[in-house]
């Protein structure tokens, strides 16, 4: 192999394909970047078996070949790398030598023959606005579960409602919804990412602007745009039937500012208890909305709150950490808090914008 | 032969020929799933896996199995799902759990791919006299989808099996098929998302097409109220056509037979009966109580069988009700914690049962002369012309079988006929039933206004 390219493309391409490469596998051969030059392009495959990731850059190659390079040396080397100029790359035994204007590297290769291949996903195919299908996971993957246990629930569920790609994820204690409108949908009964592979999908196309294309089939899915092709392994399961607990109506309103809310909540968990429990006190009649925590250690707090109140009574308690999480995909200034009895779960969204819905589950007192 | 064993030989094998890494690293987590005329299955956890089983060492594997396995044929790979270790909860959790509530989120139980209930299978169907027809056609259906009886029509009256048929046929190709697409539908949801495809203009009428034609086997359950849905019949007629051009199978249930479907187009009609049209009829006795037997081993209960011949005897035809009833003595059951007395469970079954409508022998008359079109008073009449005669033999008939009343006071009411000329027309209608399914109809429907 003999090639030349420019430093920030490969160098780009290095640090994004080692993400994905396996760590502590049995098998060596997967911790390594194979590098394919053929034709005109330098491919970088890895896999680490759950994700595989290929992208492709264009370089001038003078002799055709393909070597396999430890990830973890490459992105090292790479990242300290600060020229802005192009670069050399070619082999000799079994060494990679690598030249810049002010260096020489010469790397050991690993040999590429055990290097698995990424599997092509051929089912069903849809185009979309890269921002758009990341904007939904990012809004709801952080209330999947961590745990193993239910496969199902430690994922991303995806699928079709009439013009919207709906994103749904839950750890069974709260849960958050997600409708992005796209225009021309076929029709998706359901597909489960696993949350482990979300962080990484999100790298690698979270700030991509433009299309790509979306396919998947029974048991894969895969991203692809003109360079980038990832693919992700899909959990075989069915998501639990989510909508039926999505309450319809409710019997107290808070409309709030959110940075309100949000300092408060901050200032609460000061006081709140190993299990960040906080409590809401709502009295529309006497328009007091009033947050508390007390911890036998540390003291307790109370703090008032300025929100339109409208409805019954009410007085619950819950994690705080579930209420924080949400506040991330919520844009708009004021959120709406919608709450039905103390043992019923409450609604967060946003005050104009109905796309984004959470449902946070109270404590037991 | 012994799929467990034959893949833990070959492993070993395997193990042989490679690194320790590769081989943990890829033949982790597999096994065969199944042998399927000499071609074996090979389960693995993932698209990584079997793309590299097939592209690297797909000739080694072939080898082994071979050699291992004379009849072997080919080996393929099919993704499998891993169970995990459901018992293992983490203790840690406990606490937190207890504190937090969780959202009541029920798993959602059937496949929203297909429709299908996985709970309808073959072998909870209990199968009798009143539907070993249906039953062995659908076995045959499964043996060879599209090619024996396309389409397949089951009618019966409501709660007889029907739906469980359709699915358990649905739920074993599915099952015994891996690449066959399984639909099932209601033809309720059928016309709805029709309707829906005009409505989102023409770019989804063609998907409305599309998405009905792409299965290997329909399933479109209480076809019945096709009647009135002109358009509805048209898109099931093209449906139809392209699957059975496909020899793809097509399953209907109705609770008529198709020509007593009103307003069902002619060319719909002809072609349901292209296939096979078979009915469930109700069950007997002895199947009912076969029905409630199996019923309470699923449930792992244990009743009195006089109990059970209680239930079986009182309840009659709908094995829904039948369900029904039982489900009450098991909740009671398990409530008390104790076996019911007989006494106990007819107190409870008081509101099951059916009250038999107390119908006069004039209400009878009323019926019948409604029934053909004649005036009622003539029936009393001494007459013998040929249509009232044999409308007052059916009366007589029915009197008699029906509602027990006795032959001399039968004639007494009927014009004050001799109890002979009553038990002459009641054998004569008896014996003319036999073979002539026209009266049989006519009797039947006379015999429904009364309940």
């Amino acid at each position: 192999m003999k090639i030349e390219c420019g430093i920030e493309q490969i160098k780009n391409a290095i640090l994004q394909t080692e993400r994905i490469t396996g760590k502590n596998l049995t098998l060596p051969i997967l911790s390594s970047i194979l590098l394919i030059a053929s034709g005109k392009n330098l491919k970088m495959r890895a896999t680490n078996l759950s994700l595989g990731i290929e992208i492709e850059i264009p370089a001038k190659i003078e002799e055709e070949g393909t070597v396999a390079v430890s990830g973890s040396v490459l992105s090292g080397m790479f990242s300290n790398i600060v020229q802005n100029e192009s670069i050399s790359l070619f082999t000799e035994d079994s060494n990679l030598l690598i030249k810049t204007k002010k260096s020489k590297i010469k790397l050991k290769c690993n040999p590429y023959e055990d290097f698995p291949t990424i599997p092509k996903v051929s089912g069903i195919e849809l185009e979309i606005d890269a921002k758009k299908i990341m904007d939904g996971i990012k809004s709801v993957y952080y209330s999947s579960s961590v745990s193993d246990i239910k496969p199902e629930i430690s994922s991303v569920y995806i699928y079709s409602n009439e013009e919207n790609l709906v994103f749904v994820s839950t750890d069974s204690f709260r849960l958050a919804e997600k409708k992005i409108k796209v225009k021309s949908l076929q029709e998706i009964s359901g597909i489960l990412i696993p949350f482990k592979n979300i962080p990484d999908i999100l790298r690698v196309f979270g700030e991509f602007s433009g299309n790509i294309k979306v396919s998947f089939d029974k048991n894969q899915i895969s991203f692809s745009s003109d360079s980038v092709y990832l693919t992700s392994r899909v959990i075989n399961g069915v998501f639990p039937d989510y909508r039926q607990i999505l309450p319809k109506e409710s019997k107290t309103e808070v409309v709030v500012l959110k940075q309100d809310l949000s300092n408060a909540l901050k200032l609460s968990n000061i006081f709140s208890d190993k299990f960040n429990q906080i409590n809401f006190s709502i009295k529309p009649k006497s328009k007091i909305f009033e947050l508390s925590s007390q911890n036998n250690d540390v003291g307790e707090n109370k703090t008032y709150l300025d929100a339109v109140l409208s409805g019954e009574d009410i007085e619950l308690s819950f994690n705080y950490k579930y209420f924080l999480d949400c506040f991330q995909s919520i844009n708009t200034d004021s959120i709406s808090i919608k709450l039905n009895q103390s043992s019923k779960p409450m609604v967060v969204s946003s005050s104009s914008d109905n796309s984004f819905t959470y449902l946070i589950m109270p404590m037991n007192r | 032969m012994d799929t467990k064993q034959l893949w833990k030989n070959c492993l070993v094998e395997i193990e042989e020929g490679m690194s320790k890494a590769n081989f943990s690293t890829w033949f982790k987590n597999t096994s065969i799933i199944k042998e399927e005329l000499g071609i074996i299955y090979v389960g693995v956890p993932n698209e990584f896996v079997r793309d590299w089983l097939k592209n690297k060492y797909h000739k080694l594997i072939t080898k082994t199995v071979a050699d291992a396995y004379e009849s072997m044929r080919a080996v393929e790979y099919l993704i499998t799902k891993i169970e995990t270790n459901k018992q293992e909860l983490p203790k840690l959790n406990e606490a937190f759990v207890n504190v937090n509530k969780e959202l009541p989120l029920r798993d959602l139980y059937i496949d929203k791919e297909d429709n299908l209930n996985p709970r309808y299978k073959f072998d909870s169907f209990i199968v009798g006299s009143f539907n070993e027809l249906a039953y062995s056609a659908a076995q045959h259906i499964v043996e060879k989808p599209g090619i024996n009886y396309n389409p397949f029509f089951v009618y019966g009256g409501t709660g007889l099996g029907k739906t469980h048929l359709l699915q358990a046929i649905g739920n074993a190709i599915k099952e015994k098929y891996a690449d066959k697409k399984v639909h099932y539908i209601t033809l309720e949801k059928f016309a709805t998302d029709l309707v829906n495809s005009f409505q989102a203009g023409n770019n989804k009428a063609n998907a409305f097409k599309e998405k009905y034609r792409k299965y290997d086997l329909l399933i479109i359950d209480d076809i019945q109220f096709i009647g009135k849905m002109e358009t509805t019949q048209e898109q099931l007629f093209h449906t139809f056509n392209t699957y059975h051009e496909n020899n793809k199978q097509i399953i209907f249930s109705s609770d008529k037979h198709p020509n007593y479907i009103p307003e069902l187009a002619d060319r719909l009609k002809s072609r349901f009966a292209q296939g096979m049209i078979v009915d469930i009829s109700e069950p007997a006795y002895e199947s009912r109580l076969a029905i409630l037997k199996v019923k309470l081993q699923e449930q792992n209960i244990d009743l009195e069988p006089e109990i059970l011949e209680y239930v079986a005897s009182t309840i009659e035809g709908n094995i829904r009700e039948l369900e029904g009833s039982l489900n009450t003595i098991i909740c009671q059951y398990r409530l008390k914690n104790r076996p019911l007395s007989l006494a106990e469970v007819k107190t409870l079954m008081k509101n099951n049962i059916k009250p038999k409508k107390n119908v006069s022998i004039k209400d009878v008359v009323k019926v019948v002369s409604d029934h053909y079109n004649l005036d009622e008073a003539s029936i009393y009449e001494k007459t013998r012309r040929k249509e009232i005669v044999r409308a007052r033999q059916v009366v007589m008939y029915l009197l008699r079988e029906d509602f027990n009343v006795s032959y001399p006071l039968i004639g007494q009411k009927l014009g004050g006929k001799d109890h002979t000329t009553v038990i002459h027309s009641y054998l004569k209608i008896k014996n003319d039933l036999k073979n002539d399914p026209q009266l049989l109809q006519e009797i039947e429907t006379i015999r429904t206004m009364f309940k």
